[in-house]
């Protein structure tokens, strides 16, 4: 074929939706201008497309408020109210000092230069005790402070220096972002003003402190973590296929020098075992036996964890100290004596182990912050805590020390901890899949060591102060067991009533059949599979049980016993790679060869089907190779140290976490976003192009660059189908339109869809074990979509489902795209549990209920029942948004008077104001159900 | 003077504080009150130097900026 006087072979004209004509070959491509409009689908129709996102009456009258609203203490109203008006702010303060000590240690053992890096950045923190708190203690000098971690990655920031310059001369005006995907209100600083720098549309930082940040970035440029990994990783052969892969956003980020740790559950055993310097002595026993002999890595891991306990132990004295200089203030008694008990108690645990339950609260937050400052981390959850500090509650309570109201308030001081937490991170990373989220997850219930219930008052108390101080941290999960108490379980729905979205109802037995299949290789029993726990939002996560000693009585807690997951392959977009096939190997957006054609004439479904495992394959396999290596240079350059020391069984054994250390390391899996978007669509083309021949292939890309006639959501910046913008073509798009929405969808109990579902969802769990980790295990399969469903589609074209380009797809991984589940609750329950969920490391369910539908007593049994009903078909978990739909449309509205109100994402509860409006339009458009 | 330099000044955000005396909030870059106390920083430090805007030495050695904090800081001197 002759074109513009060049010669081509096997030539493809596509277009994108912004009308942009691309003419490619196998190996290259142009872009073209076109002067008329093609015109294809001349079927003019009237029909509607509109979507129903009602089960039952559409509401009618006032928007219906949530029914239970219970209040806090008014020590944690105090501290709820101080969070509201705080903004996220980051410092320099750590990575300075940890930056200048590594510096300083050139030629030392990497474990060890890492160690006295770390311990120079604990010991330098400023110290800052808030009025008000009973608990002391946090990630940097500002409430809710968070600080940069260049030996990850300084790239970030490199990039932008330019950029930053500018801002630090223009401090003051907006910087636009039109890609933005942070929450515009809360806590996030959007915008630079003043002497504060917005970065990442979320952090301030002071501006006499950018010069300092850039200066220190640039001393890693080459050492950190992204550099060193991104040179090995080019070794790997196909490398090219990911940069592709990571350009067209079919995969959402590398894990390695992003998120290295975290989705995991904490151990809090050594410390409240042994405390600090009883740890520290186990160390130097270690070391002492260890020197010298063969294995010497241990004898640096016992010195390192010596060198960072040390390190701890300075920063506590340190808040000590503020505490008793705050005190010397201090004129009102009570606030004066609370200042001197807070000094007292640090002193004490900076050596000592926990005497009571404060100390035990105020031990686990010291050593959960420890963990949050060695490395970039979201979703490290504090597990079955209420387990692990009952011995401690039940002594107070019996011996008179501690009262129900003591405990709620203490728990809500614990609350506020939490909730200020701030992971720091690109925009990407902190925005677009995280929300601004942090996800410790706390969860409750389960079954102990011997197969009992392990539920206890302790667990029902922090259910009630999750409801009397609602706060997104920590997120609730109970994990539902038959053998739970009745009253227990009321409890966990009087608090999903509140509508908050936790806790999250998720089955133990689904958990523990996940656990025992996947790690019984290394040597789990039945009786440590109840240990388990989740970290993150979702993540299954085997735990073990360890002998605390209190009073002469053994109690055995639980904790997690392994590294982090959700590393590996994070987060690839399914209905992206479904548009790759479709567009033989391109990516459409960007007009750039993303696979190499797939080599299908797609004249059968079998043979999409066969071109979709293909790229999909291809996208596992390459992203494992190179997150394995990102992984190891990790763990070479930047090990865990805290965290290692406290995860089973790596200070027995004296190995840090890359290295093997923990009891359990089959952790790194291939998560996966879009899956149900995958399906329908998959239902759409086997329905309506080769069993119905409604319409060609080639009609239906037509349709798909043509945005089927609708302006791209990026355009009109509404991100779900319930408002979008018709272009004045759309009649010519809109048959085929139809029969893609009037396909079959998937969550109606359609047996047609169903079993497309079942089929992706066996392949898919079945292929995740043919690829292997950095620690050598088969990986597995997670399917969770926490904020990543927002960026990626907004990256996708249309669907053949009949998404349309740019909006959200649907969230989690078993729910139904908004307004397309028509059948009601069982339906949908039906459809999500056509497979055995015990295959993947979790599935996720969100459902949206009117607050009428469950209200009163009768109300929360039938909810109760419902959810029973559903974990008893083997479903894995369930989360509930109970909201009147419009409140949520008035506060998109009107956001500044709706500053405390939340809503459940995908595994994940957050302030309204600080989502990004892609996440908001999608839970707004979730189908209500007004029955159930 | 501004609060921001203060020794009761305690930062809430980057953007304001409360004052550790009275406990009221206050904007970090608003003028100080009569009983403003230098802070622990590096500016006040006799190891510390200027060598640009922005940015100086401690010691001769080390990179390091004015506006750091330093309370915990061991090597810290008063000019």
């Amino acid at each position: 074929m002759l074109v513009l006087g060049f010669q081509f072979e096997n030539i493809n004209v596509t277009r994108n939706p912004q009308q942009q004509i691309f003419l490619t070959t196998n190996n290259r491509l142009f872009k073209i201008r076109i002067f008329k409009k093609m015109a294809t689908n001349k079927d003019f129709l009237e029909c509607s497309t509109d979507l129903y996102n009602y089960y039952g009456a559409k509401p009618k009258g006032d928007i219906q408020s949530r029914e239970i609203n219970k209040t806090p203490s008014p020590r944690a109203d105090k501290a709820r109210q101080l969070y509201f008006e705080t903004k996220s702010s980051a410092s320099v303060e750590f990575p300075y000092w940890y930056t200048r000590k590594w510096q300083d240690l050139e030629g030392e053992v990497p474990i060890i230069r890492r160690a006295e890096a770390l311990k120079a950045g604990f010991e330098h923190l400023t110290p800052a005790i808030f009025p008000g708190e009973l608990l002391a203690m946090g990630k940097a000098h500002y409430l809710r402070g968070s600080y940069p971690m260049p030996w990850l990655s300084e790239a970030f920031f490199l990039a932008q220096e330019d950029e930053m310059y500018k801002e630090i001369q223009k401090a003051g005006k907006v910087s636009a972002d039109e890609v933005t995907t942070m929450g515009q209100g809360g806590g996030n600083v959007t915008k630079s003003s003043g002497n504060v720098i917005s970065i990442a549309g979320k952090f301030g930082l002071r501006k006499e402190e950018m010069p300092m940040l850039l200066k220190v970035a640039k001393k890693w440029y080459n050492r950190s973590v992204d550099d060193v990994g991104h040179k090995y990783e080019q070794l790997v052969p196909d490398y090219k296929t990911k940069e592709e892969i990571m350009r067209a956003v079919i995969c959402m980020f590398d894990s390695g020098y992003t998120l290295p740790q975290g989705r995991e559950v904490m151990n809090y055993f050594y410390p409240l075992q042994y405390g600090i310097e009883g740890i520290i002595n186990i160390c130097k026993e270690k070391a002492s036996d260890t020197a010298g002999y063969p294995g010497m890595d241990r004898l640096y891991f016992y010195k390192a964890v010596q060198t960072m306990l040390e390190g701890l132990q300075t920063w506590i004295n340190n808040y000590a100290k503020e505490a008793r200089f705050m005190a010397s203030l201090e004129e009102t008694q009570g606030q004066k004596e609370e200042y001197l008990e807070i000094a007292e108690r640090l002193e004490w645990l900076s050596k000592n182990k926990a005497r009571n339950f404060h100390d035990a609260l105020q031990l686990v937050w010291i050593f959960h912050v420890a963990v949050l400052n060695e490395d970039a981390i979201s979703g490290l959850s504090p597990g079955r805590l209420g387990q692990v500090l009952y011995p401690y509650w039940k002594q107070d309570m019996d011996n008179g020390t501690l009262t129900n109201k003591k405990t709620i308030e203490l728990l809500e001081c614990m609350r506020m901890k939490f909730t200020e937490i701030d992971c720091f991170a690109s925009m990407g990373v902190v925005g677009g899949v995280l929300s601004g989220n942090t996800f410790n997850n706390l969860c409750v219930g389960g079954l102990d060591k011997d197969g009992e219930s392990a539920a206890n008052e302790l667990e029902m108390l922090i259910m009630e102060s999750a409801m009397t101080c609602d706060t997104p941290q920590p997120t609730l999960s109970l994990l539902y067991d038959e053998k739970l108490p009745e009253d227990f379980l009321l409890k966990g729905i009087e608090c999903t009533k509140i509508g908050t979205g936790y806790p999250a109802w998720v089955n133990n037995r689904v958990a523990m059949e996940f656990l025992f299949s996947n790690f019984k290789k290394e040597g789990m029993e039945l009786e440590e599979a109840r240990a388990w726990s989740l970290g993150g939002c979702l993540e299954t996560s085997p735990g073990s049980w360890m002998p605390l000693e209190l009073n002469g009585v053994t109690h055995y807690i639980p904790g997690g016993s392994a590294p982090a997951t959700s590393v590996g392959v994070h987060f690839i977009s399914l209905p992206k790679v479904l548009e790759a096939v479709l567009f033989d190997g391109m990516d459409m957006r960007t007009g750039q060869r993303v696979y190499p054609p797939h080599g299908f004439k797609l004249d059968s479904y079998e043979e999409v089907w066969e071109a979709f495992k293909k790229y999909f394959s291809i996208t596992v396999e390459v992203l494992t190779l190179t997150n394995n290596i990102q992984h190891d240079v990790w763990g070479k350059i930047s090990p865990s140290i805290i965290n290692s020391m406290l995860k089973p069984d790596c200070l027995e054994l004296g190995k840090d976490i890359s290295n093997k250390g923990c009891r359990y390391n089959r952790t790194f899996n291939v998560e996966v976003c879009g899956g149900v978007n995958l399906v329908n669509s998959l239902a759409s083309i086997k329905k309506n192009v080769y069993e119905e021949n409604s319409f060609s292939l080639s009609d239906l890309r037509s349709a798909i660059d043509a945005n089927f006639g609708y302006v791209s959501a990026l355009e009109t910046g509404s991100y779900s189908l319930i408002e979008q913008l018709k272009t004045k073509d759309y009649k010519e798009w809109l048959k085929i339109h139809k029969l893609c929405f009037d396909a079959p969808k998937y969550g109606n109990d359609d047996k047609y869809v169903d079993d497309l579902f079942k089929e992706w969802q066996i392949w898919f769990n079945k292929m995740c074990k043919d690829y292997r980790s950095l620690y050598d295990e088969p990986m597995y399969s997670c399917q969770i979509s926490v904020s990543t469903h927002a960026p990626m589609g907004a990256v996708t074209l249309a669907t053949p489902d009949g998404r349309l380009c740019g909006t959200t797809f649907a969230d989690g991984s078993v729910s139904a795209y908004p307004g397309t589940d028509k059948n009601g609750p069982y339906a949908l329950f039906s459809s999500a549990t056509c497979y055995n969920h015990a295959l993947s490391q979790n599935s996720q369910l969100n459902m949206k209920i009117h607050p009428s539908v469950v209200k009163g007593r009768e109300g929360s049994r039938k909810f109760l029942e419902m959810i029973k009903a559903y974990l008893r078909k083997g479903a894995f978990h369930a989360q509930f948004n109970v909201v009147d739909s419009r409140m949520l449309k008035a506060a998109q509205k009107n956001p500044e008077i709706y500053r405390g109100l939340m809503v459940r994402v995908a595994g994940f509860t957050q302030y309204w104001v600080e989502l990004g409006k892609q996440i908001q339009d999608e839970v707004i458009a979730r189908t209500e159900y007004e029955e159930i | 003077m501004k609060h921001y330099d203060c020794k009761y000044y305690l930062d809430i955000d980057a953007f304001r504080g409360i004052c550790k005396r009275d406990k009221s909030q206050i904007n970090a870059d608003d003028s100080a009150c009569e009983h403003f106390e230098k802070a622990t920083k590096c500016k006040h430090c006799a190891n510390f130097s200027m060598t640009e805007t922005d940015l100086g030495m401690c010691m001769n050695e080390y990179d390091a900026y004015p506006e750091m904090k330093a309370i915990t800081c061991n090597d810290f001197k008063w000019k």
